[in-house]
């Protein structure tokens, strides 16, 4: 067979993010970009980078710094049909718009019997590692998981970041994507073209079968990190990306318990009330019988993010504390 | 406050009649509620009817309005008018099956895009921000149609009113902003909560066209409705009413208001009683018609608070449906 195959296109997340914006807008005449600085400037990441030179000042419409009002006119324009996406610049500004997304975006279609549909896409920097203190590190998820009509995704690779970003524009729902600061610089193979990599769907990054690691985003690196680690000891861990954070597959996660009967949920974000909680508790209500030992949560510190490096990294989880939370469930087994 | 060429008598009886709906739907409903068939919370817009019966009259059925929380009767009009159900407002208002959103949305969220009503938020104020987005996308598809937004003076407070005019003015935005200032946010009076008691001239930092507007003078409301609509139709951006009224109902917490105050608004410059005055002015309407239109309106609202009644209740198996658009969720 001849090799006629182009050769692995390696691409940045924030490149891959940006791709798909680019091919949605071309592909979708009813969408439209909105945010801080997102038009001549391209965003504080870049990820809407020439869009405005392409695209023009309609379709990449720069606000001023009035959150409620940028996810506002997003619910009011998919009202009638439009497919904004909205850039916030730091998902800790998503307090700003709070009531907008919550209230608003997420209730629309059910409290109006159906009569509207919110399919906006509101994309956030989330996350933290990097020094930018209380207001520029959260992983907000916690805050919005408890909120129906909502959908949450959160990508872990640069493919499954232009993937789940065209599948998120698609959506008829409010998304809430949130892209972890970490991982805008992570390089990995994308593919050519407009595809979707489909919502509700984890993917299993790493089959094994001692332990079940469960992981969104920049914890999705650090338990394949950790889980190699480990296997120089010949423990097997299986790492799951959550890539979808709300409505959560279910299934996958269940399936993996059953076969490992061990647990561990790896969240950037602090630990108490937040998706670690809520995962460990669904797998302790449904795997109860399999579950060879407590389920463990790997989680932030329960404290703000502090800004000198040293204390940041004390606060948040690392490969470090994956590895010894796979090593308690062994040790805590029955 | 303006008055300009004299409205066609028609037009006036329209009005009246209009204002009659309101009056008698917002009653019928406030002794419904009191008897325990109304679940939840009232804000009726009784004694300011001329304003929302003007608002009524200008916006047509392919414009987007946010109603607040006093606009049953704005919301009943535009259903009747466009699909011959106003009924299904006051079903919506009883929480049953036949209401415009199967009785999940009640009083502060009954909409229908089938006759422009695009649903109130009960977050007062929210929707400023919502009205944004309409405007914007009639605008990007070259339609000369108008998003309105009806605020009360107490949403002033909010964030989202200055984010909202500052917005839809440097897009030049087609919004029409009716500001109902009835002098009472719940119960604090609009001059204590903000720096002026006079919205308009807040607007004009924003530099929107703007007028403040006798509220209860039916006449007068309708034309500055009909400037106001004219302007942006002209794609001129947008537009702020403020219109003085006042409320007779002391919204949960009784009376607290002095008085002369009290007389003043509710007798002498009471709106269908200002109206009514001005049609006999005329010389070509009599008594008996306006009584029979008064009695007529009456009697279309009982009808309809007995439709309610007797319309089922929505099946428990609705209260799962819609939470995501394609997507199911668990029930009990």
């Amino acid at each position: 067979m001849t090799t006629t195959e182009a050769p692995p296109r390696t691409k940045t997340m924030v490149a891959a993010l940006n791709e798909a914006l680019d091919l949605a807008m071309a592909e979708h005449p009813e969408m439209f970009l909105i945010g801080e600085d997102i038009g001549v400037m391209g965003g504080d990441f870049g990820v809407t980078r020439n869009l405005f030179k392409k695209y023009g000042a309609e379709r990449v419409r720069d606000t001023p710094l009035s959150e409620a009002a940028i996810i506002g006119t997003c619910v009011g324009a998919a009202m009638v049909g439009m497919r904004p996406v909205a850039e916030i610049m730091f998902a800790d500004f998503l307090g700003e718009c709070f009531d907008q997304i919550v209230n608003n975006a997420a209730k629309m279609h059910y409290m109006f019997d159906g009569q509207f549909k919110a399919s906006i896409v509101i994309r956030t920097a989330a996350g933290g590692g990097f020094g930018g203190g209380p207001h520029h590190s959260q992983s907000v998820e916690g805050w919005f998981l408890n909120v129906p009509g909502l959908v949450i995704v959160a990508p872990a690779t640069p493919a499954d970041a232009k993937g789940l970003l065209i599948a998120s524009i698609e959506n008829d729902n409010p998304v809430l994507f949130l892209e972890h600061k970490a991982l805008y610089s992570m390089k990995g193979e994308v593919p050519e073209g407009y595809y979707r990599t489909p919502l509700r769907e984890a993917a299993v990054r790493r089959p094994g079968g001692d332990v079940t690691i469960v992981a969104t985003m920049r914890m999705v690196p650090e338990a394949l990190a950790a889980a190699d680690a480990l296997a120089s000891d010949e423990i097997d861990c299986e790492v799951i990306d959550l890539r979808t954070i709300r409505p959560y597959d279910t299934e996958a996660i269940l399936a993996s318990v059953t076969k490992t009967g061990r647990a561990v949920v790896a969240i950037e974000a602090p630990k108490t009330g937040g998706l670690a909680a809520e995962l460990s508790a669904t797998i302790g209500e449904e795997c109860f019988r399999q579950l060879k030992a407590p389920v463990e949560r790997v989680a932030g510190v329960d404290a703000p993010i502090p800004f000198s490096l040293v204390l940041e990294k004390y606060v948040l989880p690392g490969r470090d504390e994956v590895a010894a939370g796979v090593r308690k469930v062994l040790a805590g087994g029955t | 406050m303006v008055r300009t060429v004299a409205v066609q008598l028609n037009t006036l009886l329209d009005l009246y009649r209009d204002m009659w709906t309101i009056r008698a739907f917002e009653q019928g409903l406030e002794r419904e509620f009191q008897k325990g068939n109304v679940p939840g919370m009232l804000h009726t817009g009784l004694g300011q009817e001329a304003t929302q019966a003007a608002l009524a009259a200008h916006l047509q059925k392919t414009d987007a309005f946010f109603p607040d929380h006093c606009c049953h009767g704005i919301n009943a009009l535009a259903q009747e008018r466009h699909k011959g159900n106003g009924r299904a407002i006051m079903a919506e208002l009883f929480g049953r099956a036949t209401g415009v959103c199967s009785g999940k949305g009640g009083s502060l969220h009954s909409a229908d895009p089938e006759v422009g009503n695009f649903g109130d938020n009960a977050v007062e104020g929210s929707y400023m921000a919502t009205v944004l987005g309409v405007a914007l996308a009639f605008r990007m598809r070259g339609q000369p149609r108008v998003a309105c937004c009806v605020i009360g003076d107490g949403t002033v407070g909010r964030g989202e009113f200055h984010e909202s005019l500052n917005m839809a003015k440097i897009w030049e935005l087609p919004v029409l902003y009716a500001c109902v200032n009835n002098g009472y946010a719940i119960s604090t009076p609009v001059a204590e909560a903000h720096a002026t008691g006079d919205i308009v001239e807040l607007v004009e930092g924003y530099r929107i066209p703007n007028e403040q507007v006798d509220g209860n003078d039916f006449e007068l409301a309708y034309q500055a409705v009909e400037r106001a609509v004219g302007s942006i139709r002209a794609g001129r951006g947008p537009y702020f009413l403020e219109f003085k009224t006042w409320r007779w109902q002391g919204m949960f917490s009784g009376e607290f208001r002095p008085a002369e105050e009290i007389r003043y608004w509710k007798e002498e410059h009471e709106p269908i009683k200002l109206a009514r005055t001005h049609l006999l002015e005329t010389g070509e309407v009599d008594d008996e018609e306006l009584t029979r239109i008064e009695d007529e309106e009456k009697a279309k609202i009982e009808d309809w608070i007995g439709l309610a009644l007797a319309s089922p209740m929505p099946d428990p198996a609705k209260a799962t449906q819609d939470v995501y658009v394609g997507w199911g969720v668990e029930g009990r």
